[in-house]
């Protein structure tokens, strides 16, 4: 009783205090996350010097020096139900420039060799288990990396009462938020370079990718302006769904023999050490 | 308790995109930092294919190192004078995943398959299949061996065309399917003169020839499901280090045919394993960008690095040592490190004072209430007490009388506070 009687005198004195007192930081995991040596920000010159050098080198500096136009190949694992269908049409509506088609039994390895032959820049995957999907599987293309995801709580549109209909045929512009790492970084590039690098701005859809605790969510809208222009509208065209990333693997899919840059598995208990530790 | 002695090791370690780095490592691991870590290469000059793929000791003294890159560029540096030399291997196609010191002699070798030996008077080149490493025996300089995918290990003598010994694959397994081969890294197994080779395989193998025994391999091990990608010799006889591409990192003992010891922590794939031979430390890179140092007879991971690129090849100097081009500065920063600790000794006691300072108060604060416990205890025990009490005790009361007065004024002042703050009066 007494602590109650505290809180609410302690709520009144801050009423009284008035908002000249600035809002303190509220405790998260995220603001109270262990400090991540890879992390870019306030590292020094040299060591940033050297990871933008990294980045202007790996495989995917070409796209991000606009030499060429994505083209997006959509596949599932074999026999895949309804929803797996729509949600891989669903896709193919927001990625410019991409295909879906069904795999005919086809193993990954064959799908990448003849994607390199169309000139295919990325290949994506999504398995399927229970009718739900499950697995994303991302194939940059025409040597790597390969990245590896869990799909969860996926919402195609008439799940989320919705029409596929509305979702435009202009290209979307991409918002990747939070990748912080090194790791993270790789990841939201790859993500990144499935997208037209020039984004049509009339048709005013914009593709998030939020990572929130390695959790990568992704969501699609259409904005419009308020009229005083200070403000955007949201309106959520769908689908959304979540990502958690498995493993990295450095050349194309080769789960057998690839060199992996960074996988979890085996080792869990190793990493996971605190719950305020995140690798993205 | 043992004092270790502080010992610096010199570990150079060479990434994919072309950086070169020296580490001054120290077995005193608490002294260990960002200062003992060198750029040898301008980070800013290079170019997209210059990554490092294979790096060597040229000579006995190890001050002097040959690094083969990825647009087939053979350099060699000097520890002391940096690069000296560079050659250009453009006999055939591939990056450089071989070199070696035969005298005088330059061995190179390209992922194409073709070895080439460099001499001031002749050169001569021998083809011998798509290859994923090549390495001169450490013994018998003149013997190397070489190995790829489907082109199983090779012994080879310089001056000869042939190889003096050719491996033979295992018999069919009980399928009867023929065991696929891939020699991802090899070995020579030391003070053996080049008779037995070490291979490891990207199908999950690790297997010892020995090239006067027989074709076949005398002792195979199998690890299902993981590839292994590189393998270096450890400290003990017929015991080899093996990493694979899952980011595990084992010591293969060949005797017993079994996996030994297992040296967790890495997340990426393991690209090269290096030994530290006193103490014993084995250090690996990786491809998650970290340079790890294992302790090897507890297993323990002693030290872990970033170093923003990824990782291709540890090497490390034991026969002699280079100091750091920096090491001016960092001697001269050492006694103004001394001064901070002074510094931060004197800030000690300053804390020290400090805390002594804010003890004070909480003591005051704590004081009262035992003096107002014991004053209320007292006042009812005085009230039917004995004379002798009595006696000493009449100024005691006065005080205490004070006291308890001044108390009950502060507590009426705190109360009016309250009040004033409070809004239900002021309302």
């Amino acid at each position: 009783m007494a602590r109650g009687k505290d809180k609410k005198k302690r709520k009144l004195e801050k009423k009284q205090e008035g908002d000249d007192v600035p809002k303190k930081v509220p405790h998260t995991l995220e603001s109270l996350r262990e400090k991540d040596e890879t992390m870019l920000a306030n590292v020094d010159e040299e060591e940033k010097l050297e990871a933008q050098k990294d980045m202007e080198l790996d495989e995917l500096s070409s796209y991000y020096e606009n030499s060429y136009e994505p083209k997006v190949l959509i596949t599932y694992s074999d026999n895949p139900h309804n929803k797996t269908r729509i949600f891989g049409k669903e896709l193919c509506r927001i990625i410019p420039n991409s295909i879906s088609r069904y795999r005919q039994r086809s193993s990954v390895k064959r799908i990448v060799q003849s994607a390199i032959r169309e000139s295919v820049t990325d290949v994506i995957i999504v398995n399927e288990n229970q009718k739900q999907p499950n697995g994303f599987l991302l194939i940059h293309l025409p040597n790597g990396p390969t990245a590896h995801f869990r799909l969860s709580s996926c919402k195609i549109t008439p799940e989320l009462r919705k029409d596929y209909k509305e979702i435009t045929n202009h290209r979307p512009e991409v918002i990747l938020n939070n990748f912080s790492t090194r790791l993270g970084l790789t990841v939201g590039r790859m993500l990144g370079a499935l997208f037209h690098y020039e984004p049509q701005f009339r048709g005013r859809r914009a593709v998030t990718f939020h990572n929130q605790r390695d959790y990568i969510f992704f969501r699609h809208h259409r904005y419009e302006f308020t009229s005083d222009g200070r403000r955007a509208k949201l309106r959520e065209l769908g689908p959304r769904f979540t990502l958690k990333l498995i493993s990295l693997q450095q050349g194309t899919f080769d789960s057998k023999r690839g060199d992996y840059e960074w996988i979890i598995a085996g080792r869990r208990h190793q990493m996971e050490t605190s719950r305020r530790k995140f690798f993205l | 308790m043992l004092l270790i002695e502080d010992k610096e090791i010199d570990i150079f370690v060479a990434s994919k995109i072309g950086s070169l780095k020296h580490i001054k490592y120290h077995t005193d691991t608490t002294k260990n930092n960002k200062k003992y870590i060198e750029n040898l290469v301008d980070i800013k000059t290079l170019q997209k294919d210059e990554g490092i793929t294979r790096m060597e000791w040229s000579n006995a003294e190890q001050t002097e190192m040959l690094i083969g890159r990825k647009n087939q560029q053979i350099q060699i540096y000097n520890t002391l004078q940096g690069f000296t030399k560079s050659y250009t291997a453009d006999f055939a196609p591939g990056e450089v995943v071989g070199l070696g010191r035969c005298k005088r002699k330059l061995l190179a070798a390209v992922s194409s398959g073709v070895v080439k030996i460099w001499s001031k008077k002749a050169e001569e080149v021998i083809n011998v299949g798509k290859i994923d490493r090549m390495r001169v025996c450490a013994d018998d300089d003149t013997v190397f061996a070489t190995g790829g995918e489907e082109n199983d290990l090779k012994i080879w003598r310089i001056g000869e065309p042939a190889p003096t010994f050719v491996a033979k694959n295992l018999p069919h397994d009980w399928l009867q399917l023929r065991r696929p081969v891939w020699v991802t890294d090899l070995v020579f197994l030391p003070q053996e003169g080049g008779r037995l080779v070490g291979v490891c395989s990207r199908h999950g193998y690790v297997r010892l020839y020995d090239s006067r025994a027989q074709r076949r391999p005398v002792i195979a091990v199998d690890f299902e499901k993981m590839a292994a990608t590189c393998i270096a010799n450890s400290f003990d006889e017929r015991q080899v280090l093996v990493g694979f591409g899952r980011g595990q990192l084992h010591q293969v003992d060949l005797r017993k045919g079994k996996p030994d010891k297992g040296y967790k922590g890495c997340v990426g794939a393991v690209t090269d394993i290096s030994i530290v031979k006193e103490p014993r430390l084995i250090v690996s890179s990786s491809l998650d960008r970290q340079l790890r140092v294992h302790d090897y007879a507890s297993k323990e991971l002693v030290y872990k690095q970033y170093l923003t690129s990824k990782l291709s090849c540890v090497l490390i100097q034991s026969e002699s040592s280079t100091p750091l081009s920096r090491v001016e500065e960092v001697k001269e920063e050492k006694p103004e490190l001394g001064v901070e600790e002074i510094e931060a000794d004197d800030l000690d006691t300053l804390f020290d004072n400090m805390e002594t300072v804010s003890e004070k108060p909480k003591k005051m604060k704590l004081k009262p209430e035992p003096e107002e416990l014991p004053a209320k205890k007292i006042r009812p025990s005085s009230e039917g007490a004995t004379d002798a009490d009595l006696d000493n005790t009449d100024d005691a009361i006065k005080k205490l009388l004070r006291s308890t007065e001044k108390q009950k004024r502060k507590r009426e002042q705190k109360k009016k506070e309250k009040k004033a703050k409070s809004v239900f009066h002021n309302a």
